[in-house]
């Protein structure tokens, strides 16, 4: 109880120092707001400077993907990592490696196949199984589509890694190990950074700075630099989906069975 | 290739973990070679930073060649207040992978890769943080960090270090978190996220400065990465983090992660908000310097009641980031306090990683977990016992190992700005240090034959059986142990000697980078 008083407090605190800065805001969706038209003294705004120049720089008509995946593409790289690093460290403390677990081992007792009946299992399974080759192509597109729609990398992979786990939920965890294995998907997290971070080294060859596409234009036979830029996004957003599908599989493959990858839900 | 050191230093550990990543899994041979050899790169790299700096200036790159105008990529910064914290971490990380060659007892060998692709990365997020000059990409950096910390410390196989890892999260996320919300607030105010453009415009901008929005997001980066460096009222996660985590990643972790999150706080103040801001506002100096003061006596206190070496480690390193937090805002005309904090960030990493392998080595080879285990230390290991004694000596302030000149750098800053409380509190805690590693020295040195102590119960060690034995054999540590421990002591050594060199070298870096403001452009 005690505890919790000191959190309120604690909370309604930073609550209203928060609030007690609000009051000095912009107004909401003013143009002429610093984030927008830059402070005078300082540079010139960044997002001005996008909103001008991206179309010129990269022939990239999503203004958020040139952002994040350009020109602050050393941030994005670096998100992909703490995804990864969220999944590496979730399989150092989770799995758990015993000698019975290649696959021909006999199925373990009150595994996958109690849910719920069995009855109830052919419908949800069978939509289910329908539905997951839809999603995958629709994640696909929206990968794909990063740089000329909304979409991107992460919301292409979340969507990926989420068919399987749905496939996971309906049928079973195993059959769908089966088709993704645990050595598939370690490896293709990290495929995904590689080829992130190995797009970005590229450059350094010709002596260009880190992640600077503009120098790949020789590699993906493009006129300008400018396609090079496009291309190599869309490169970047699959390294990213790939990254994201896998860890977000296997966190649910070693969260649902406590590491041991066996029978689970 | 010289123009691009900057990259190279963080970009050769992640291309490390993708190999281990992409190969070490299999063979966990792999792992420990090219965890060698990408430090090594990284260490090449930041020395070679550090001549091009002292050459010419600071070096500046551009992620993906964005230059013009300022803040629409990424920049990293090179300058002379960080270049020796990127050897520095360089180091200390090295030593702790050599530390580790042979997996500790206490880890499960299956998870071997698992543990050189979390260190990799943390020493990715740590160079990441110290060089970027982007306010925005420090807070990446900083979940990369903390989440293989969180990892690194769960990675033990004991329910303890879960526990503490899951605390650790909890404090760690919260920090990370108000760290976020500062640099949000910064940015709404200011429209740029880049260290130099923003310290321009609030420089050059008086009213914009002392704006609500702006002292807001101030307290709340502070409050962020007080959490993130154990500051004392938010201490609560650290002891348990780094005394339950496995040897290895103790070393790497206890002497590392403060320090690089101490000069989060020091980066912001000089780079960020400018130091002339921050001393028109002395008020709030004193009042930290204060905190800070708290910081240091309990710390001191909270190591005096330790029964356990590592437990007591990590509450010295309370005190000490009580110390660097202080020095940092006394305010001193000439500087001396910043110059000293700087100075005692690469002093007491070196020093708490000395500690921490020296007592990782009495944990796995003598089985010493509590003070009284060190009984008759000097017999047994008479070569890693020098290493520890240095070591401790660094931490009391003894010449000529660079704890006592960063304490001198620390009081005379403390003396310029009149801050007398803040001096007495620094020599007190030498005091209780000289105390605490007395103690130690003496229990090691006199104390009775561990084997009376060790025969029964204590199953710490791997090799119990050996203590039945003859009471004094000497039995050091194999080398790769035992050479991290003493060449971390000899650089102890080394730095205190070649301080005036260093802390000439920081000083210019900082007195350039508060003053030059609108240069650069």
């Amino acid at each position: 109880m005690k505890a919790k008083i000191f959190a309120s407090i604690a909370v309604v605190i930073t609550g209203a120092i928060l609030l007690y800065a609000v009051i000095d805001f912009p107004d909401f969706g003013d143009p002429g707001s610093p984030p927008n038209a830059g402070v005078p003294g300082g540079a010139p705004a960044a997002s001005r400077y996008y909103i001008q120049n991206t179309y010129r720089d990269s022939k990239v008509p999503n203004l958020v993907t040139a952002v994040l995946a350009d020109y602050r593409g050393y941030d994005t790289m670096f998100e992909t990592v703490v995804i990864l690093t969220a999944g590496i460290s979730i399989f150092a403390i989770l799995r758990v490696v015993r000698r019975d677990d290649d696959p021909s081992a006999p199925e373990p007792v009150a595994s996958d196949r109690t849910i719920d009946g069995d009855h109830h299992r052919i419908i949800v399974g069978i939509t289910c199984r329908i539905a997951a080759p839809l999603i995958q192509i629709f994640a696909l597109y929206v990968v794909a589509h990063g740089h000329y729609s909304p979409g991107g990398g992460f919301q292409g992979g979340v969507m990926l890694g989420a068919s399987f786990i749905l496939l996971a939920l309906s049928g079973s965890l195993r059959e769908t190990l089966a088709r993704f294995s645990e050595r598939d998907y370690t490896r293709l997290a990290f495929v995904g950074i590689l080829i992130y971070a190995g797009l970005g080294l590229l450059p350094m060859w010709v002596g260009r700075n880190f992640l600077d596409y503009g120098a790949l234009s020789g590699l993906f036979m493009t006129k300008g630099e400018e396609m090079a830029r496009s291309h190599s996004m869309l490169g970047v957003e699959i390294g990213v989906a790939i990254t994201v599908m896998s860890i977000m599989f296997a966190m649910f493959a070693n969260l649902s069975t406590r590491g041991r990858l066996q029978g689970g839900l | 290739m010289s123009e691009h050191l900057p990259a190279l230093v963080l970009l050769a550990p992640l291309f490390g973990t993708l190999v281990i990543g992409l190969f070490g899994l299999r063979d966990h041979r792999v792992c420990l070679p090219v965890t060698l050899s990408c430090l090594a790169v990284s260490l090449f790299s930041a020395i070679g930073l550090i001549l091009r700096v002292s050459s010419g200036g600071p070096v500046d790159y551009f992620m993906g060649g964005w230059e013009e105008p300022l803040g629409i990529g990424i920049q990293l910064r090179a300058d002379a207040i960080n270049s020796p914290l990127l050897v520095v971490i360089a180091i200390v990380a090295l030593l702790a992978a050599v530390f580790t060659i042979r997996p500790a007892g206490e880890r499960d060998s299956e998870k071997t890769p698992y543990f050189y692709i979390l260190f990799l990365l943390l020493s990715v997020g740590l160079f990441g943080i110290t060089i970027t000059a982007d306010a925005f990409n420090v807070f990446v950096l900083i979940e990369v960090t903390a989440l293989s910390s969180y990892g690194l410390v769960a990675i033990g196989s004991s329910k303890r270090c879960k526990v503490a890892a899951f605390h650790y999260l909890i404090m760690g996320t919260v920090g990370a978190s108000f760290y976020l919300l500062g640099v949000g607030y910064l940015y709404l105010k200011l429209g740029s996220l880049n260290m130099q453009d923003i310290h321009t415009i609030l420089a050059s901008n008086e009213n914009l400065a002392d704006s609500r929005a702006i002292r807001t997001a101030f307290v709340f980066i502070l409050v962020g990465i007080w959490t993130k460096m154990a500051f004392f009222p938010l201490h609560g996660w650290l002891p348990n983090a780094y005394s339950y985590s496995p040897s290895g990643s103790a070393a790497i972790l206890a002497p590392l992660v403060t320090k690089v999150s101490v000069y989060v706080m020091v980066r912001m103040m000089v780079s960020v908000f400018g130091l002339d801001q921050l001393e028109a506002n002395v008020e709030w100096g004193h009042f930290v310097v204060w905190l800070a003061v708290i910081a240091i006596v309990a710390g001191s206190m909270m190591a005096l009641a330790q029964r356990e070496i590592k437990k007591m480690l990590c509450c010295l390193i309370i005190a000490e980031v009580g110390y660097m937090v202080g020095g940092a805002w006394l305010g001193d005309p000439q500087r001396w306090g910043m110059t000293g904090t700087l100075y005692h960030i690469l002093a007491d990493a070196l020093m708490t990683s000395c500690l921490f392998l020296a007592a990782g080595v009495f944990a796995k080879w003598l089985g010493a977990v509590k003070l009284e285990d060190l009984s008759g230390l000097f017999r047994k290991m008479p070569l890693a016992a020098t290493g520890f004694v240095i070591g401790g000596l660094a931490i009391i302030g003894v010449p000529p190992t660079c704890g006592f000149y960063s304490k001198f750098y620390l009081i005379r800053g403390g003396i310029e700005s009149g801050q007398w409380i803040y001096v007495a509190a620094l020599i007190g805690s030498s005091l209780v240090n000289a105390v605490l590693f007395f103690r130690l020295f003496e229990i090691a040195y006199f104390g009775k034959n561990p084997v009376a102590s060790h025969a029964h119960g204590h199953g710490h060690g791997d090799d119990g059986h050996d203590h039945h034995e003859t009471p004094v054999v000497r039995r050091e540590p194999p080398l790769h142990a035992l050479l991290p421990v003493l060449v971390a002591a000899a650089l102890l050594i080394l730095l205190g000697i070649f301080n005036g060199p260093v802390v000439e070298f920081i000083r210019t870096g900082l007195i350039e980078t508060a003053t030059v403001v609108s240069t650069g452009r």
